[in-house]
């Protein structure tokens, strides 16, 4: 029905109108009181308003029309073709009296139509502000998202993501997630008394059995035991049980078989289909990234049993090292006092298995040193004595303690060094011990008649050449370093034992160098000191033909060091 | 001659170490665990202790602090013997007041050349 209000006060005009207006697509209300007008206006907003330009006191009633009704058609009826410019401000169209009756009608209609249309257009308007402030809400409740793996925090921004995008009154949320047993989160805008909350309590209940209908569930829940949080915007009001006349929304939280929760939402006003996407899409959305939390949880803990695992073990090789100790000093000292001649006279065959017994006591010794030096560096305890030296007195050191083994054993050991190399920052003791042990190496895995040629040099990092083994351990390196490199013509390393050189107890597994002894600790123990001095270590090698093993040391300042 | 009072849990230790040193003429006392080793040291008043460190009822560094507290014991010198080596506890032997800190497995002979440079 099309409403017109006719404001008139010629009888003619107004039973000629009457005539025009009298099919049932139109109800006519023809007034000329004021006060009546206006009453009738506050009361019900017309379509269109038709006014004579006969009424009196045209221009105060027009504004005052316009005012109370902004969005009805204003037409005026004239008598002449001699229109008032100021009734033009307010007008949407004139007709006069002589039109003919279609015309009037036409007019109208046209007039309507517009009125639709805008108004149509005025509801998309605001039907696409709507849906771009959810989707606004949507993004920013997706990046909060994506900005935490804290699963309790989630859960909060899923929540305030709700009430931002949909403005609920209530939402009942069921986490799993929050703590170590379920809690039902109670975000409301007003108080709710204990019955309510126990209502809630039990409709969360039966929702979440619902879920899991023909599956076990992974909580039992109870009504009694059930923990609930709750969150009240406006304390000063009350909910009463009118709450679940409100319209609501449930969505469980969950992805594939991993369930997180669900949520139940309430609202006074309906949802719309859109509020309703909006809803389903930010439940769907929280799941993912519970999913990653869980799984970020379950690798922290995972890593937390390792790092223990690891440290265990540190102990273990710490104590039982020190275990050692004890029982071999005692058979150290009598082998000691046995040796000295203190007991009696030691015949020459005793002497000699006295020394083999000696012997093995040196090398238990340095492997339980070994074991005990490599369970310090893990755990972080070893002590460096850092100052500026130059490496080739360490490889002066090394040189003269070790030329005489190597002699023994028919091979010869060179130095190549060379001259004016900077001072670098290093722990003299610690270097030595890894040269000592590269060069102990390679005196045990080389035949006689050959050498051993430790060199040293300053090397650009571009010009350091890693092969591909190493390649993806020693990155980033920069400036300039003092490389040293002992190299060998012995048994050489098999190319798939390459990497597994730098492992610990490389040796032990590997059933060809077994006989030579020792732990296999050596090189992991110089490994790990070189990252302590923020170098590195690698080898070339080549099967019978021998072995290069090279370790660099950057040229930096003490500082840089600490 | 000298008294040297020897407290290690470990017979055999203190066996091997009585041995070198009853031959470089000094006199031994041996205790086997720290409460005997704290009475006798308060009894004999040796002129050295050699002391380890881990032991039953009262541990090494417990009575070297205690001893090294009494004016009538306090100079008296304490070489402290342990099979851990670790820095820290280094450091706690230094701080109780051990005058010598000694690393299983040690040289015999070393160990009695330490304590002929204290009593000579």
């Amino acid at each position: 029905m099309i409403k017109i209000l006719f404001v008139s006060n010629i009888a003619d005009t107004i039973s000629k109108f009457n005539g025009i207006f009298n099919k049932n697509t139109y109800e006519l209300t023809c007034l000329s009181d004021e006060n009546l007008i206006f009453d009738t206006l506050m009361a019900e907003p017309q379509d269109i308003i038709l006014i004579d330009e006969k009424i009196d006191n045209i221009k105060n009633l027009n504004k005052k029309i316009k005012q109370i009704c902004e969005n009805s058609i204003i037409i005026f009826l004239i008598s002449s073709d001699k229109i008032d410019k100021e009734l033009i401000k307010f007008a949407n169209a004139f007709i006069t009296e002589d039109m003919p009756e279609d015309l009037i009608t036409s007019t109208v209609n046209i007039n309507l139509r517009m009125k639709n249309s805008l108004e149509m257009l005025s509801n998309s308007n605001k039907d696409l502000a709507d849906s771009l402030y959810r989707l606004n809400a949507l993004y920013d409740t997706s990046s909060r998202f994506s900005g935490t793996l804290d699963k309790a925090k989630l859960i909060q921004y899923m929540i305030e993501g709700m009430d931002k995008a949909l403005s609920f009154s209530l939402t009942a949320t069921l986490s799993l997630c929050t703590d170590d047993e379920p809690v039902l989160i109670l975000n409301s805008l007003y108080e709710l008394s204990d019955e309510l909350i126990s209502a809630i309590k039990f409709r969360t209940i039966l929702n979440y059995n619902s879920v899991f209908e023909n599956k076990k569930a992974p909580f039992e829940l109870n009504i009694d035991t059930l923990k609930v949080v709750k969150h009240i915007k406006y304390p000063a009001n009350r909910f009463t049980f009118t709450l679940f006349q409100y319209d609501n929304m449930f969505a469980p939280i969950s992805l594939g078989d991993d369930f997180f929760g669900c949520i139940e939402i309430f609202k006074e006003l309906s949802f719309t289909p859109e509020n309703a996407t909006c809803f389903q899409t930010i439940a769907q959305q929280v799941a993912l990234p519970l999913k990653s939390a869980t799984l970020y949880q379950e690798l922290i803990e995972t890593n937390a049993k390792l790092e223990k695992l690891e440290r265990l073990k540190s102990e273990f090789i710490s104590i039982v090292s020190h275990e050692l100790r004890t029982p071999l000093t005692s058979i150290k000292n009598s082998l000691d006092i046995l040796k000295s001649g203190r007991c009696g006279e030691v015949t020459q065959s005793a002497e000699k298995f006295l020394s083999m017994a000696m012997r093995n006591v040196q090398r238990l010794s340095g492997i339980i040193n070994d074991l005990l030096d490599l369970s310090k560096i893990e755990a972080g305890k070893m002590d460096f004595h850092f100052a500026p030296a130059n490496i080739n007195t360490v490889i002066g050191y090394v040189k003269s303690t070790l030329s005489e083994l190597a002699k023994s054993k028919g091979l010869l050991l060179i130095t190549e060094e060379a001259e004016n190399l900077p001072n670098i920052t290093i722990d003299c003791q610690r270097l030595e011990q890894v040269l000592t042990n590269l060069v102990s190496n390679a005196i045990k895995f080389t035949p006689s008649d050959k050498t051993i040629k430790i060199t040293s040099g300053l090397v650009n990092s571009s010009d350091i050449h890693i092969n591909e083994y190493f390649k993806s351990q020693i990155t980033k390196l920069e400036g300039e370093y003092v490389q040293v490199c002992v190299e060998d013509e012995g048994i050489g390393i098999a190319e798939k034992d390459l990497l597994r050189a730098f492992d610990k107890f490389a040796q032990i597994e590997n059933t060809l160098s077994r006989k030579e002894g020792g732990t296999g600790l050596g090189l992991p123990i110089a490994k790990q000191l070189l990252e302590a001095h923020k170098g590195a270590i690698w080898c070339d090698s080549e099967l019978n033909k021998g072995s290069k093993f090279y370790f660099i040391i950057p040229v930096t300042k003490v500082e840089q060091l600490v | 001659m000298k008294k040297i009072l020897i407290v290690d849990d470990e017979q055999d230790i203190v066996e091997s170490l009585k041995f070198v040193l009853e031959a470089a003429d000094f006199t031994c006392y041996c205790a086997y665990n720290g409460e005997d080793g704290l009475r006798l040291a308060k009894e004999i008043v040796p002129d050295l202790i050699i002391l380890d460190v881990m032991m039953p009822k009262i541990n090494g560094y417990k009575i070297s602090r205690l001893l090294k507290y009494d004016n009538k014991y306090k100079n008296i010198p304490i070489l402290m013997v342990t099979a851990r080596s670790q820095e820290e506890d280094k450091l706690i032997g230094e701080e109780t007041g051990a005058d010598e800190y000694i690393t299983k497995p040690f040289e015999l002979d070393e160990v009695v050349k330490k304590v002929e440079q204290y009593l000579n």
